[in-house]
């Protein structure tokens, strides 16, 4: 990697600062930056730790809104007893991601900002929009069981990886910014941005800015809620397909629903159309594989993803199914 | 404790690694380090029209850039190890501006640094003239080349099959496979008055002094390999890699160590891997199970740059009797680096297309699959008709059956379910594996301190070897497991085989067992005096004479010159001549067996697997495997049963997960790292059951020992399949059998 300066910031005025220098980036748990660097990715000629800044760690999963700090990490997060019970979506989308090590060092806040785990983005040779934008993209005509086929574009088809931004995207989600030129609050669907033709820029996030909070509005539907991930092995994998559902019921039927995927998308994806599937009907198997289907309804499958719809689908029945079991 | 033969002796390695006190190539110090790193090509095929090193060299720190214009040497006579020599590939990179795969060494930057090391191995610009390229078998452009030599010809296969009234047509696929050892690939050249030492991760140290001492033109005392530990090698570190040639000339002309540590991407082409293949079984058997005809086609990947294949048809051909056999084998060369052995080559491969269609002929027939492979068991090995040195087939399906729970199992596809709603599906599949010897030395030294010494060059992958050849000599000289020390992986040490083919055991433990014997005869003659050491025995650490009076080991030894008794022994496979022993000996490759003029000699085993498949999403999870072999005497049940494990699970990797995909636009792998090449976590693996069935092969060779290293994983993936097949109803011929081949 290219020779940096590496800066331990000790209060997040001191950090905003260092952030706003010229070539600066931010590190946090460093489980994505580092490897970026090391693949010549990301080339900063600063590099802001601020992984042990206090008070941005802090989470409170009990008020009206629900506040994340930007530090926390994902292992503490995971276990709160709180969100476990009346979020229990959020929770396992954190516990059924990469591994105990890295979510003792990963944060919520460089969670959200990890970026494509995408072969021809990461190899740094082939062609891709994202790393050199203009070269255009080898996934198209390569391997692209791994790729996306909701939000893609012809210039990037490269999905949003994370699994707790997936879940996310099924609540009412922000996320908080800082900079020296003040804050401001970004709706998470706002947040990443669509590819479109610049799929070079993947968040709203501006140099200089730090996230320092997520915020979930309280939804009672969090308690019917889980995440399904679909992944080749069983630990220590990306999802092949992902899905949040979270429902209101009144009996078997369901008034109010959620539903996200994650695996599939060029962002974390909130689906609507299933929403409306599910909502005012009976909750079976069939209006659950119903509901699944219309969330692929937009897919554009590639060569070797199309399958994804169709499990897709399925997975998204299963959330819906175990959802509507949680008490 | 007693740490004689058949005793579950604790791994003699396990602390030191547990510890980290193991110093494994890379860990060795050496004052005054430089470091290299690797640029390596952008293109698969092709011309290197124009290297720059000018920014690479301006980086700080930088000591020098090796390139094909700056190499500039002419190596001595060395050649790719299929050919008799040692090397990976017959291509040695640096030597031409040719390009031949994707990922080929283009340049080696050596500094003070390894970060300045890496940024300058960026900084190297290159433009290539490329040309087309296929890395896939099955892109349109690419040949099958027949080996006619390979070809079992017995019976008439053909028109057998044509009559049979039950029969199986069906291929298989199974892809490129890559090694991933834990420890990565490096080497680490230390030149000290015109000799050089490599701390190099290797499989073969012998092999590899051999080779070096070639290229470099140095008699082979004037070069060492020292690897005493491996982080796992499965065939990949048994010959040189080039870059380990490429550090040796950057150290000579820095004239300082330089080490080398290959990042895990650059690891899938700097070096072998498992190539893919394609297996046309066919199997035809009358309506009562008799199999009539046995036939296999397989097209294996190999390289342009290097012809390369592992048959597995005269393999499978030796697993059922059948009046007619027709084995085929040849060759798809595509644009990649030299594949190479990894764990069962030529069996995990081959037998999961195998032993998948001898399921099918199960299912056609309406038959249990273990009563199909019992029945159709062979007396004699069904090629040639030698009688096998053991085969213990039967026994070890009869016990894995009683395991595993066989009998409770439905046939019909479906029919079994868990209480959890999750599809059910048993199935199993036959293993074997050639035992095969090397020549090997021992030394053996029992000291007046109790202690005996096993040196040996051969090597630990994590094995046991540690445990295991010290367990042979502590068995014959009676000394308890405390006082025994093992050095292994030192091209110094007495030469040893490769660690190839699963020959360790029984080869360099056959020679630590003829020279601990030797050490024997030597104490009970010293103790005899001038009398009969014929009516001396060796006893609890006692020497006891005709008179039943025991003296002490260390007493007797006191009185020998030296206060100890020191024996080095050259051993040989029954089969081989002594030209082929003192050509292995001195780093050849010289392999005796499986098959001789008076016998077949080959491991056996039957394995089962349970899967439970989610009946909406179709995600297959392994709960539960189990394996009973049969491998002659077993010296360590604890690091067998381990070995066997491992085996094991790398199979269930094979069946679901383990893939190098190939970009066929681009001609180059896909996966290059842990998170795109999966192979299993903990949380895949549920229950495994591992036993071996007694056996005495007194033909094998002395200590009676057969393949324990690589049987594990060959009947795995077809087991897999099998219990797939049986849950579901979808047969998947390739492997690995992901969710989407079964959402239907
Ligand atoms: C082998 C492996 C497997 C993985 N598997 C999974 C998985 O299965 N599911 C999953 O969801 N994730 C997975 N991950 C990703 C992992 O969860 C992320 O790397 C991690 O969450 C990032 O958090 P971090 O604190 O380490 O971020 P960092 O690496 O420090 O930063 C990541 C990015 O965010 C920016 N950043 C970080 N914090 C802030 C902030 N507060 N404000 C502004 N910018 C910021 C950084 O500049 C950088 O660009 C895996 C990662 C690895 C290495």
């Amino acid at each position: 990697m290219q020779p940096f300066t590496y800066v331990r910031a000790d209060s997040l005025d001191a950090a905003l600062s260092e952030a706003s220098q010229p070539g600066a980036a931010i590190m946090a748990g460093g489980t994505t930056m580092v490897d970026l660097m090391r693949g010549n990715l990301a080339a900063p000629s600063r590099l802001v730790d601020i992984g042990h800044l206090p008070g941005l760690s802090e989470i409170d999963t009990t008020g009206p809104v629900l506040r994340f700090g930007a530090l926390a990490r994902m292992a503490d997060v995971a276990e709160d007893a709180t969100l476990l019970r009346d979020y229990p979506a959020l929770s396992e989308s954190l516990r059924l991601a990469a591994s105990q090590q890295l979510r003792n060092a990963a944060t919520l806040g460089g969670n959200i900002l990890q970026r494509t785990r995408c072969q021809y983005f990461r190899d740094g040779i082939s062609n891709c929009n994202k790393r050199v934008p203009g070269s255009g993209c080898s996934a198209l005509d390569g391997e692209n069981r791994e790729m996306g086929l909701l939000g893609t574009s012809d210039q990037c088809v490269a999905t949003y990886p994370g699994d707790w931004g997936a879940a996310l995207a099924a609540f009412d989600t922000s996320v908080e910014l800082r900079s020296v030129g003040g804050s401001r609050t970004v709706p998470f669907a706002q947040f990443h941005l669509p590819y479109g033709d610049d799929p070079a820029h993947e968040s709203v996030v501006q140099p200089g800015e730090i996230v320092t909070a997520i915020t979930v509005q309280a939804m009672p539907a969090g308690r019917k809620s889980t995440y399904v991930k679909v992944r080749d092995r069983q630990s220590y994998a990306y999802a092949v397909v992902s899905a949040t559902v979270a429902l209101e019921m009144d009996g078997d039927t369901v008034t109010s629903a959620r539903v996200s995927l994650g695996g599939v998308a060029s962002k974390p994806w909130r689906a609507p159309e299933a929403e409306a599937v599910l909502t005012g009907r009976t909750l079976t198997e069939a209006v659950a594989l119903e509901a699944g289907a219309a969330a692929f309804a937009a897919a554009r499958p590639l060569h070797h993803n199309a399958f994804k719809i169709e499990l897709g689908r399925r997975a998204v029945a299963r959330a819906a199914l175990l959802a509507s079991k949680r008490t | 404790m007693d740490g004689s033969i058949g005793v579950p002796v604790v791994r003699r390695d396990g602390a030191a690694k547990t510890s980290g006190t193991a110093l494994y190539a890379a860990d060795f110090p050496h004052a005054d380090t430089a470091y290299a790193a690797l640029t390596t090509s952008t293109v698969t095929r092709g011309r290197i029209i124009r290297i720059d090193t000018t920014e690479a060299e301006a980086v700080p720190g930088v000591q020098m850039v090796l390139t094909h214009h700056s190499l500039n040497e002419t190596l001595g006579e060395e050649t790719f190890v299929m050919k008799g020599g040692h090397m990976q590939s017959s291509f040695m990179p640096l030597t031409s501006d040719e390009v031949h795969y994707a990922g080929q060494i283009v340049a080696l930057v050596v500094a003070d640094t390894q970060e300045a090391a890496e940024e300058a191995s960026r900084k190297v610009s290159v433009d290539y003239a490329a040309q087309h390229a296929s890395a896939s078998i099955e892109d349109a452009d690419r040949v099958e080349e027949p080996m006619d030599d390979k070809s079992i010809d017995v019976g008439d296969a053909e028109a057998a099959f044509d009559r049979a009234p039950v029969k199986v047509d069906a291929t298989y696929l199974t892809p490129a496979q890559h090694h991933n050892p834990i420890e990565l690939y490096g080497a680490t050249a230390v030149w000290q008055d015109g000799k050089l030492l490599v701390n190099a991760p290797s499989q073969w140290v012998v092999g590899n002094q051999a080779g070096l001492a070639a290229i470099f033109g140095l008699p082979m005392d004037d070069i060492r390999v020292e690897s005493p530990y491996l982080g796992g090698g499965f065939g990949a570190k048994a010959t040189i890699l080039p870059h380990t040639v490429l550090v040796a000339m950057a150290a000579r002309r820095l004239g300082r160590p330089v080490k080398l540590v290959v990042p895990r991407e650059t690891g899938f082409t700097v070096s072998s891997f498992r190539p893919a293949t394609r297996s046309r079984v066919r199997l035809a058997a009358e309506q009562d199970g008799t199999i009539v005809a046995v036939m296999h086609d397989e097209a294996a990947q190999s390289a342009v740059i290097d012809h390369v294949a592992f048959p597995a048809t005269g393999v499978t051909a030796r697993m059922y009797a059948s009046p007619n056999i027709r084995m085929r084998e040849s060759t798809i060369a595509t644009d990649v680096n030299t594949p190479g052995f990894q764990r069962a080559p030529a069996e995990a491969p081959g037998f999961f297309g195998f032993e998948s269609a001898v399921d099918e002929l199960a299912v056609a027939l309406g038959m249990d699959p273990i009563e199909l492979r019992i029945k159709n068991e062979p007396v004699c090995d069904p090629v040639k008709g030698l009688p096998w040195s053991s085969r213990s087939l039967v026994p070890c399906f009869r016990r894995g059956a009683e395991l595993f729970g066989w009998n409770r199992r439905t046939p019909e596809v479906g029919s079994m379910t868990t209480p959890d709603g999750m599809l059910l599906g048993w199935g199993c599949a036959s293993a074997t594996y050639p035992s095969a010897m090397c020549p090997s030395s021992a030394r053996v030294k029992l000291s007046a301190d109790g202690t005996c010494v096993v040196s040996c060059a051969a090597h630990d992958l994590g094995t046991g070897a540690y445990t295991v050849l010290g367990q042979v000599a502590a068995d014959v000289l009676g000394v308890p497991d405390e006082l025994v020390r093992v050095h292994l992986g030192d091209s110094t040490l007495p030469s040893g085989p490769v660690a190839g083919g699963s020959v360790t055991t029984g080869s360099a433990g056959s020679a630590v067992h003829m020279a601990a014997l030797a050490v024997r005869e030597r104490l009970l003659k010293a103790a005899a005096g001038g009398g009969d050491p014929a009516s001396f025995t060796l006893a609890g650490g006692h020497v006891i004479g005709p008179d039943s009076h025991g003296r002490p080991v260390a007493e007797v030894l006191a009185s020998v010159t030296g206060g100890m008794i020191e024996e080095t022994a050259d051993w040989k496979p029954g089969s081989m001549s002594g030209d082929q022993m003192r050509m292995g000996l001195a780093g050849g490759m010289a392999f005796a067996g499986p098959t001789t003029e008076t016998h077949a000699s080959y491991s056996f085993g039957a394995q089962f697997a349970e899967v439970r498949v989610d009946p909406l999403l179709r995600t297959v999870r392994v709960s539960r495997m189990v394996g009973v072999f049969a491998c002659g005497r077993i010296i360590n049940p604890r690091t067998a049963r381990s070995n066997l494990m491992g085996g094991m699970i790398w199979g269930a990797s094979f069946a679901l997960l383990e893939e190098t995909k190939v970009d066929r636009p681009r001609a180059r792998f896909a996966n290059t790292d842990l998170a795109g090449y999966h192979f299993s976590t903990n949380a895949d693996i549920g229950e495994v059951v591992v036993e071996t069935v007694d056996e005495v092969d007194t033909v094998v060779n002395a200590i009676g020992a057969k393949a324990v290293g690589e049987i594990g994983i060959v009947g795995m993936p077809a087991a897999i399949a099998n219990a797939i097949y049986h849950a579901t109803g979808v047969r998947v011929r390739k492997t690995p059998i992901l969710v989407e081949d079964l959402l239907g």
